[in-house]
């Protein structure tokens, strides 16, 4: 398969404290990767390395095999790797629709008639396309968190990343938007997703990845690690977080 | 001639005789108040900006150039803030009088609108930059994270919501303008309190004279923070919004009142 990302000896430290140690994995098409892992065991901040919102302090990202940082320009490469937030960030000033058609318009030159007919196709692929004209403020957590993906769809990306997307909303929310997650999956996008859903992470990632203190202790298939986790560390943050959850 | 013997006998009469002079008066100070508010915003938001823009990755000398532009940026600011518009306006006016930039008896009012959008520039620098930090940083990070640059988010996303926050703020320094423009009678610019000087020193009617001027300023700074709020309304936009189809007829529309509701 293809290779979109490779991530190799990732390194990211604040100051004196590191976050991040020698991180190497690589994310091919179709991939959809789910990172678990504790609070602090750095999941997020690796996300945000990889869109270089935070600056790794070491290693390097490949993208198509090429430096991500030198083979293109950032805000292009930005927009071929998307990202969903715990928080879902949607611009405050602006519309359902609008929020899905400013990056189309601003970074992909895209006229104002394509780009929202883009948004509305992509809106209904997350059922959001009734509440275009509806302001971010107007919505449930669910429904902007929806929206974001939406936005993030619209730039047509080769990855998603997602930090945590249902972290931040009532249980009876999180269904919608692992439906919409799930859907997108199984339409073949390439995804990275940090989350604290073991039963999503075990039914629809492709590899689960598991972090702890900044470091990926284990690397393996859902099943395997699921059920058969290798390292000790693995097995027993499984049985601290699976005992509530499955 | 006649002089009147009553408090309203003197104030009609001053109104007569000087009501011609008030209104000019009135017309310089919201000139300079507005055009000086409007022009210290402009360079209120271009500091803010630049403040806000992330140091350059690399040796200490790719950062150097920036971080003398944001030293300099301080220094304006402080110095603006830190000292009263009257002693600003005698320095800048005599000032450039003394190295040949204007002669004796050219007309004040451009010095003037310039020392009163320098001055109010200085504050918009920091209401503004408590208006960007205002909005939530992570919009910032969404933008960038759909490949837009520093200055797209802020055109279109962050700059929007943070004048909107400090609405209120600039109101204040309109008003703040439209009064302490009064101090630039020391330049003999012919404002609203100069003209007041003027009619009340004639007649030694100092009470009267200025008790008309007051109630101007009053009607000014009224009526003008009034306007503001009915412009804050139409920024935050309509309070509703349709939700288009449903799940029988797609061409169906409700609107969702939120007032209402």
């Amino acid at each position: 398969m293809e290779k979109i990302l490779e991530i190799q000896h990732l390194e990211k430290h604040f100051g004196d404290h590191v976050v991040l140690k020698d991180i190497s994995f690589s994310v091919e098409k179709g991939d959809v990767i789910c990172i678990i892992g504790s609070s602090g065991s750095g999941k997020s901040t690796l996300l945000r390395c990889i869109n270089f919102l935070e600056e790794p302090t070491g290693g390097e990202i490949l993208y198509h095999g090429k430096n991500a940082e030198t083979a293109c320009k950032r805000t292009i490469y930005n927009s071929k790797v998307g990202m969903v937030f715990q928080s879902f960030n949607l611009f405050g000033n602006h519309t359902v629709l609008e929020n899905c058609m400013l990056g189309q318009m601003q970074v992909l030159k895209a006229s104002r008639a394509d780009a929202e007919k883009r948004a509305l196709t992509y809106l209904q692929r997350v059922g959001m396309d009734a509440y275009r004209a509806a302001r971010p403020a107007q919505l449930s957590g669910g429904q902007k968190q929806r929206v974001a993906i939406a936005r993030a769809l619209c730039m047509e990306p080769e990855v998603l990343l997602f930090d945590e997307p249902t972290s931040a909303l009532d249980p009876e929310m999180v269904g919608e938007v692992l439906n919409v997650m799930q859907d997108l999956a199984s339409a073949g996008m390439t995804m990275l997703i940090v989350t604290h859903e073991m039963s999503f992470a075990r039914d629809v990632a492709s590899r689960v990845l598991f972090m702890d203190g900044g470091v990926i202790v284990e690397d393996a298939p859902p099943q395997q690690l699921f059920s058969q986790p290798k390292q000790p560390r693995t097995q027993e943050f499984l049985k601290r977080v699976l005992a509530r959850q499955l | 001639m006649n002089v009147p013997s009553t408090f309203f006998g003197w104030v009609s009469f001053l109104l007569d005789r000087y009501g011609q002079l008030f209104l000019q008066g009135t017309g310089i100070t919201l000139l300079v108040a507005l055009t000086g508010t409007i022009l210290g915003f402009v360079i209120g938001l271009l500091v803010a900006i630049v403040r806000t823009v992330p140091l350059p990755k690399g040796p200490w000398y790719r950062k150097l150039p920036l971080k003398l532009v944001h030293f300099l940026l301080n220094v304006y600011i402080e110095v603006f803030r830190g000292t009263p518009m009257i002693v600003q306006s005698m320095v800048i006016y005599y000032g450039s009088m003394m190295i040949g930039l204007i002669k004796r008896g050219t007309p004040v009012l451009p010095a003037a609108i310039l020392i009163v959008s320098i001055n109010t520039g200085a504050y918009m620098a920091e209401i503004i930059r408590g208006g960007i930090i205002s909005v939530d940083k992570g919009q910032k990070e969404a933008a960038t994270a759909i490949g837009m640059t520093h200055w797209q988010a802020m055109v279109h996303v962050v700059l929007p919501q943070a004048v909107r926050n400090i609405m209120p703020s600039i109101g204040n320094e309109f008003v703040v303008n439209i009064k302490d423009s009064s101090v630039l009678n020391v330049i003999s610019l012919n404002e609203l309190y100069f003209t007041g000087k003027s009619a009340a020193g004639n007649y030694g009617r100092y009470f009267e004279a200025f008790f008309v001027i007051a109630c101007i300023y009053l009607v000014l700074t009224f009526s003008v923070t009034r306007l503001l709020r009915l412009l804050e309304r139409k920024m935050d936009g309509k309070k509703n919004y349709t939700i288009y189809g449903s799940q029988s007829d797609s061409h169906s529309s409700i609107t969702v009142n939120e007032e209402e509701a």
